[in-house]
C-alpha cells in the first residue's frame, strides 16, 4: 500500500521570517523517509482552502504587517478551521498563527485584532519582549527551542497548553507554560524551527495525521541522533 | 568605565571643556593600542560622557559634509568603495574602516582623527552606521548623504522586525537637512518606502536592469515582497535574489522607481579570485567597469557608491577607475594559505547574505571542500532559526561538509533535511583540524562563518601556536 498525506501551508509568504518553513520540511522529509507521499499545498491570503480535506495544517510566524492581512483573511475561514479541528485535522499553528488561533491579540497601541477562538486564550502586546532558549517538559518529552514574542497569551482555565516551561518564558512571562493543545491543534511560541530538533513532536503529528487517513499509526523508527545532539546543545545553552 | 558624567555648563566654558573632553578621549584611545589593540568603541564613550555636543561640532568643520551608509548587506564594502573613490580625486577622508558603526564607533572614529586641540583636517567623512543607530547618529552629523542599499532579516532577537527598522531608518530621513541627498536602492520595496519620510526632493535611485540574472531555486528569504501599504503580495516581473527585483502592488499602491543609475549588464568574469563586469547606465551614457570583487550583491553595492558620488558631483567614468582597485573588507572573502592548504574564508550572517555566497560560489558542481562554522553567540544573533530559509538545496553535490562551531549540529541538520551530509565537530581547532586532513596540500576549501565564529576562526589562524596544534 501506497500512503500519501497532505500539508497545508497557510501564508507561506505572509508569515516567512523567523525560518519557519523548516517546519514543513520536517514533516515532508520524515514522511519520505519512510516512503510515504508529502504533498504540500502553499494557500495564501484570499485563496480557497478547505482544511476537512487535508491533513496537516501549518502556519507560521510573521512581521506585524503580515499578521494583520493574515488576521482579516483567517476570519473569514472560522468556520471551516473550527469544524476541522472538531473533525480530528491536525495542525501546528507557530508564533503570530497561534496568537490568532486564540480569540483576540490586542497590540501594543491598542489594536483589537480578532482571533478565531479555536483556543480559548488571549493575547496582550507588552513593551517586554519575550527572547531565548526554551526547554518544555511535554507528553512527547522534552522539547526545544526558541521564543521572540511582545505578545503575551493567557489560557482560560482548563485549557490545555503544550507543555510545562523548564527554561524560558512560553506562553507568557508568569504562567509557566508553553503553547496550547486542542484535538490535534498545536499552538506554540518555539520558533527554531521546531519540528527539527523535536522529532518525537513531528512524527505525533504525522502519526495522527497516518492514523486518521489510513488507521495506521505504526511509523518506522528513524535515527535521529544528530536531532538530539542539536536539541541537547539548546538544552545546555543559557536562556 | 566609571566616569562621573559632568553637568551642562553655560556657553561661556563650553570651549574649554570641549578641548578637555577631546584631550580625555584621546588619551583612552591610545592607552588601549598600546595594551591591547581594538577598543574602538571605548573613547567614543568617555567624550560622549564629557560632552555630548562635541562631536557635532568635530564634524561641522569638515568643508564636504558627511555621507552615511546604511542597510543590512554591503554597509562595509559600500563605504569602501566610496572612500577610495573619493581618495581617487585627492580628498582626504575620515571613515570607520573598522566596521565599527554604532554611534560610540562612529564617535570613536571622528575623536581618533581630531587632533589635540579639536580639529578635524579631512575634507569629507564617510561612515557606515548601523540601521537602529541611524537616528542618533544623523541627529549629531547632519550628513548632506544618506545611501540605504537594502533591509534584509538579520538577528531577529536583537533588531525586532525588518518594518521596525525601516521605520527607525524614515525617522533619521525625516530629520535630515533639507538640502540633505537620500540614494536609495529602487529594487528593494521597503528601502524604496523609505522615500515617502520627510518632505524630500533629492531622492537618487539606483537600481538593475540586466538581463539573464538567475535566481536560486530555493531563495526563501524574501523578507519583503509585500506592499508596505495594503499587505498584498507584490507582482515580480524580474526577481534577483531576496525580494530584490521589479515590482508592483497589484493594488497599484507602489511600484519600483525608475532609477537613474542603472545596472545594465553584469556577468561573473572570475568566480575563483572574485570579479566581475558591470554595465552601468546613466542618463544615456554607458559606463564599464571591471569590480574585483564577486557577485550581483557586490554589484548593488558599487551602484549604491556610484549614486553617492553622482549625487557629490563625480563623473562616473573618474569613479570607475577606483573601483576597479577597490579589495574586500575583513572576512568578507578572504584567501588563507595554512598549512599548504587554499582556505576561502566567507563571512554569512543572515539568508539574503549566505545565498549570494551560494549562488556566487557554491552553485556549480566542482566537489567543493566545505566547512561551515557557525556560533550563537549576542553579536550573531542567538536565534539560528534563519539557517532554514537559506537555500542549503542550491549547493551543488561537496566532496564534504563539516560542520564546526557550538551550533555545528544545528547546521548539520539543515543540510540533512536538505539531502545532503555533513560531519559535525563542535571544537573549532579539532574542525580546522578535520578540514585539514581531508584536504590535500596544494587544494582548496571553502569555510563560511558566522560573525563571533569568524572571529574565533581568525584569532585561531593567526596563531602559530594553535597551527601547529592542528598536526597533532
Amino acid at each position: 500500500m501506497t500512503y500519501a498525506l497532505t500539508i497545508t501551508h497557510l501564508y507561506p509568504v505572509e508569515m516567512n521570517i523567523y525560518g519557519d518553513r523548516g517546519n514543513v520540511l520536517t514533516l515532508c522529509k520524515r514522511m519520505e523517509w519512510r516512503g510515504i507521499t508529502a504533498n504540500v499545498v502553499d494557500v495564501g491570503v484570499g485563496e480557497p482552502f478547505d482544511p476537512s480535506r487535508t491533513d496537516i495544517v501549518f502556519a507560521g510566524g510573521g512581521q506585524d504587517r503580515g499578521q494583520v492581512a493574515v488576521g482579516l483573511d483567517l476570519q473569514s475561514r472560522t468556520d471551516a478551521l473550527l469544524e476541522a479541528a472538531e473533525a480530528g485535522v491536525v495542525m501546528l499553528v507557530v508564533c503570530g498563527t497561534y496568537q490568532l488561533f486564540g480569540r483576540r491579540f490586542q497590540t501594543l497601541e491598542g489594536h483589537d485584532i480578532p482571533g478565531i477562538g479555536l483556543f480559548k486564550a488571549d493575547t496582550i502586546g507588552s513593551t517586554q519582549r519575550l527572547i531565548g532558549n526554551v526547554t518544555i517538559e511535554t507528553r512527547w518529552g522534552p522539547m526545544v527551542g526558541f521564543e521572540n514574542h511582545s505578545g503575551q497569551t493567557t489560557l482560560d482555565p482548563g485549557e490545555a497548553a503544550l507543555g510545562d516551561v523548564i527554561k524560558g518564558y512560553g506562553n507568557n512571562a508568569t504562567d509557566k507554560v508553553e503553547g496550547a493543545l486542542h484535538h490535534n491543534v498545536h499552538g506554540t511560541y518555539l520558533h527554531g524551527p521546531v519540528l527539527p530538533r523535536n522529532p518525537a513532536f513531528a512524527d505525533h503529528l504525522i502519526g495522527t495525521a497516518m492514523r486518521r487517513r489510513y488507521d495506521v499509526e505504526l511509523l518506522e523508527p528513524l535515527d535521529d541522533t544528530l536531532e538530539r545532539a542539536a536539541a541537547k546543545v539548546v538544552m545546555d545553552a543559557p536562556r | 568605565m566609571l566616569l562621573p558624567r559632568v553637568a551642562p555648563t553655560s556657553d561661556r566654558s563650553r570651549g574649554t571643556r570641549a578641548v578637555v573632553a577631546n584631550g580625555v578621549g584621546k588619551a583612552v584611545l591610545n592607552l588601549r593600542r598600546l595594551t591591547r589593540g581594538g577598543g574602538s568603541a571605548l573613547p567614543g564613550l568617555v567624550a560622549e560622557r564629557i560632552d555630548p555636543r562635541m562631536v557635532s561640532r568635530l564634524v561641522a568643520q569638515l568643508p564636504e559634509g558627511v555621507i552615511v551608509v546604511t542597510g543590512t548587506n554591503g554597509k562595509t564594502t559600500t563605504t569602501k568603495m566610496i572612500v577610495a573613490v573619493l581618495e581617487a580625486q585627492g580628498k582626504t577622508v575620515l571613515t570607520n574602516r573598522s566596521g565599527s558603526n554604532l554611534s560610540r564607533g562612529v564617535a570613536s572614529a571622528i575623536l581618533e582623527r581630531s587632533a589635540w586641540r579639536g580639529r578635524l583636517l579631512e575634507d569629507i567623512a564617510v561612515f557606515e552606521v548601523d540601521e537602529a543607530s541611524m537616528p542618533a547618529v544623523c541627529e549629531q552629523l547632519r550628513p548632506s548623504t544618506v545611501v540605504v542599499n537594502n533591509l534584509f532579516r538579520d538577528q531577529l532577537d536583537r533588531y525586532g522586525e525588518l518594518d521596525t527598522t525601516a521605520a527607525v531608518i524614515g525617522r533619521a530621513i525625516a530629520g535630515l537637512d533639507g538640502s540633505a541627498t537620500v540614494c536609495l536602492n529602487a529594487d528593494d520595496p521597503l528601502v524604496a518606502s523609505l522615500a515617502r519620510y520627510g518632505d524630500r526632493p533629492d531622492i537618487r535611485w539606483f537600481g538593475v536592469d540586466a538581463e539573464g540574472v538567475e535566481r536560486l531555486d530555493h531563495d526563501a528569504a524574501s523578507d519583503s515582497d509585500h506592499c508596505p501599504q495594503c499587505g498584498h503580495a507584490l507582482d515580480y516581473t524580474k526577481a534577483y535574489y531576496s525580494h530584490l527585483g521589479h515590482y508592483r502592488c497589484p493594488d497599484g499602491h507602489v511600484e519600483r522607481p525608475t532609477p537613474e543609475l542603472s545596472l545594465t549588464s553584469f556577468e561573473s568574469i572570475d568566480v575563483h579570485d572574485g570579479a566581475s563586469r558591470l554595465t552601468v547606465d546613466v542618463e544615456g551614457d554607458s559606463i564599464s567597469i571591471v569590480l574585483p570583487l564577486p557577485g550581483l550583491y557586490n554589484a548593488y553595492n558599487a551602484l549604491a557608491a556610484m549614486c553617492a558620488m553622482r549625487s557629490r558631483g563625480v563623473a562616473l567614468h573618474d569613479a570607475t577607475d577606483a573601483l576597479s582597485h577597490v579589495t574586500a573588507p575583513f572576512g568578507r572573502v578572504e584567501h588563507v594559505d595554512v598549512h599548504g592548504r587554499g582556505l576561502r574564508i566567507i563571512l554569512v550572517k543572515n539568508p539574503a547574505g549566505f545565498n549570494q555566497i551560494i549562488q556566487t560560489f557554491l552553485g556549480h558542481p566542482k566537489g567543493t571542500r566545505l566547512m561551515l562554522a557557525i556560533n550563537d553567540g549576542l553579536a550573531d544573533g542567538r536565534d539560528l532559526s534563519w539557517l532554514w530559509d537559506v537555500a542549503i538545496e542550491d549547493i551543488a553535490p561537496c566532496e564534504f561538509v563539516l560542520c564546526t562551531g557550538g551550533r555545528a549540529a544545528d547546521m548539520a541538520l539543515r543540510f540533512k533535511y536538505a539531502g545532503a551530509e555533513a560531519d559535525v565537530v563542535p571544537d573549532m581547532v579539532e574542525g580546522i583540524a578535520e578540514l585539514l586532513r581531508r584536504t590535500p596540500e596544494g587544494e582548496e576549501a571553502e569555510v563560511l562563518a558566522n560573525y563571533t565564529a569568524m572571529l574565533e576562526l581568525r584569532a585561531l589562524l593567526d596563531s602559530q601556536a594553535t597551527l601547529k596544534r592542528f598536526w597533532q
